[in-house]
């Protein structure tokens, strides 16, 4: 199965690297504000990621519990020798590209996601099932960031002018973390397994789950014109 | 009440995927959704599903009928308290109309009746519940396979019984039934219910041909069988057929209703609020289907917003009997829903009776907006365009 879920989340990626917006990102033809709403989608979806990451955490099977406990510490800051948490990497980011001052709309926004995401009716009957499909989301980004991070930190360094410090979080997600994602991709064998899945239905899940490209939803569809004038101004 | 302004936002909302049926390819929501505020600033939604090939309109007709037609008739007008009046009252107060080249124009209808209804009841605190009160605490829906390849077209029904659905309807007449209705099967298993919608597909010739061999697939109903049109042909398939017959878009107006149960052409209908013209004429169409003891489908427009969900879901809740539902699909399609809380269903298709004011969903017009190539305001003088 894991050849099957790498072929989809490879598939994704291609299709993210390919969309127009992220090749207008890259080749610099991107606006200012299309730069800058892209930044702000981005830390959009991963500023919450450690209340993600530890829900999957207490969901782990045993054999992927260590590691998804590590990941978990290294979200927030404690077993990364940084010492920094991914948010506060995000409040860099932000600060460089001098979005600071509705940061907190967009950490407003972020928990509305999450809330929505909690209010709405489970389409799966137990958690094992959700568990699975959020964490076959939360292994695709670490997949397509190991593969994109570089392009996308090189992107803003050379059109957005960003400097290192607000590009960290980039740096922590790109290729150096691409054993990282492999390990993603295993942790999902692993709680299949453990917890019992047909063939068949896991992969209806991780169909279901990938059924949208949720990188081009997340990175280039959420912030509404309304709030992209907000940041503008 | 008297509504003192309009706006019309003809929609083009992505779908997660498209959806394909032997008459149509679907890629968006184009329904047109019209929000009414009255004199006191109370704002109401409603909304209408234009298909060419079922009413005859398009989401160009609905934004002209209800901008030049529909709402010089009630902008400005003291107009009926849906709640202590009925929904009769509020029926009879759109006035009827001809539009060349369209069967009925039952879409603009849909969205204005359901917009006044919603903004009525808003302006009183009250829940569409108080005038179609819930006969059920919940709606259980089934899930629409579309006609992609058959492979999706299994994998899909698999994932649909995976989170619970208790019946699939599957599209067919596109040439591979056999084969699409084997593998369907296979795919959910016998304690699925299975019913098939061919949009029109066959001839009668043809219907009656391609349907026995289907029957020992336990095919609960087989809808829209044959293009709108000849009822003595339904009657006779319907004599024939071993599979249920089931109508939809044979049934747009009460009516072709009259005329489907006059000749007793039909075992079962499927009534959908925008086709039919709104909540009163739904249920009307319904009430004379108990009567002819015919079976009732509350059907959805596909890529409808959280605003006809909501409004389907009164109705699928307060009709006595009602053998299938369809609807509430809402992030499971669209991109972006309309509504602040989702309405779309759960596990095992179940969604509660919403209580809320109004249709009971709160819409959010920013995604309106960014979602409407087409706005139209209207103001009691008419419309600003």
């Amino acid at each position: 199965m894991t050849i099957s879920v790498e072929a989809a989340f490879a598939e994704h990626v291609d299709q993210l690297t390919a969309s127009p917006p992220f090749r207008g990102l890259e080749s610099g033809e991107a606006s200012r504000e299309e730069f800058d709403s892209f930044i702000a989608n981005l830390i959009r979806a991963h500023v919450n990621s450690p209340r993600v990451v530890a829900f999957l955490y207490a969901l782990a099977p045993p054999a992927a519990c260590h590691d998804m406990l590590h990941n978990l510490l290294e979200e927030i800051g404690i077993d990364d020798e940084s010492g920094v948490s991914h948010p506060a990497m995000l409040h860099d980011l932000a600060a460089g590209a001098r979005l600071a001052p509705v940061m907190g709309e967009l950490e407003r926004l972020a928990a509305k996601d999450l809330r929505s995401m909690v209010s709405e009716p489970l389409l799966y009957g137990t958690l094992k099932e959700v568990g699975l499909a959020a964490l076959c989301e939360v292994v695709a980004f670490e997949f397509m960031l190991s593969r994109v991070a570089s392009r996308i930190e090189r992107a803003l360094a050379t059109h957005r002018g960003l400097g290192a410090e607000s590009l960290r979080w980039f740096h922590h997600h790109s290729e150096v973390d691409i054993a990282h994602a492999q390990q993603g991709l295993q942790h999902i064998e692993d709680y299949v397994l453990y917890y019992g899945f047909s063939e068949q239905d896991a992969q209806n899940i991780i169909e279901l789950t990938l059924r949208e490209n949720v990188f081009i939803k997340r990175y280039f569809s959420q912030v509404s014109p309304t709030t992209a004038s907000t940041m503008q101004g | 009440m008297k509504l003192a302004s309009a706006t019309i936002y003809a929609l083009q909302i992505p779908f997660v995927e498209s959806f394909r049926h032997s008459a149509h390819l679907r890629q968006a929501c184009d329904s047109v959704v019209l929000r009414v505020v009255d004199e006191n600033g109370v704002v109401g939604f409603g909304e209408g599903a234009p298909r060419p090939y079922v009413t005859g309109e398009t989401p160009e007709v609905v934004v002209d009928h209800l901008a030049h037609n529909l709402w010089p008739k009630v902008a400005g007008v003291e107009l009926p308290d849906p709640q202590a009046d009925g929904l009769s009252t509020l029926d009879a107060f759109i006035p009827d109309m001809v539009l060349a080249g369209v069967v009925s124009p039952n879409a603009a209808r849909c969205a204005l009746e359901l917009a006044m209804l919603d903004c009525g009841l808003r302006a009183r605190g009250a829940s569409v519940a108080a005038v179609v009160p819930p006969r059920r605490a919940s709606v259980t829906y089934g899930g629409i396979v579309t006609a992609g390849s058959i492979d999706a077209a299994a994998r899909r029904a698999a994932q649909m019984k995976l989170v619970g659905l208790s019946d699939i309807k599957l599209k067919v007449g596109i040439g591979d039934d056999m084969e699409r209705v084997a593998a369907v099967r296979q795919a959910i298993g016998p304690e699925v219910s299975l019913r098939l919608d061919a949009n029109g597909a066959w001839d009668l010739a043809e219907a009656l041909q391609v349907l026995p061999p289907l029957a020992p697939f336990d095919v609960a109903a087989v809808e829209q069988p044959l293009p709108r049109g000849a009822v003595g042909d339904l009657r006779i398939l319907r004599e024939a057929s071993p599979i249920p017959v089931m109508v939809d878009e044979s049934l747009v107006t009460v009516d072709d209703a009259e005329r489907l149960f006059a000749e007793e052409a039909v075992d079962m209908v499927n009534i959908r609020l925008s086709k039919c013209g709104g909540f009163q004429r739904s249920m009307e169409i319904a009430r004379m289907a108990a009567d002819a003891q015919v079976g009732v489908q509350i059907g959805c427009q596909v890529g409808e917003t959280a605003v006809l969900s909501a409004a389907g879901r009164h109705l699928a809740a307060g009709l006595p009997d009602v053998v299938f539902v369809e609807g509430s699909f809402g992030t499971l399609l669209l991109v972006e829903d309309v509504s602040v809380e989702s309405v779309r269903f759960g596990h095992g298709g179940r969604a509660p009776v919403l209580s809320g004011p109004g249709l009971g969903v709160e819409v959010v017009e920013d995604t309106l907006r960014r979602y409407a190539p087409r706005v139209v305001e209207l103001s009691a003088g008419g419309p600003q365009l």
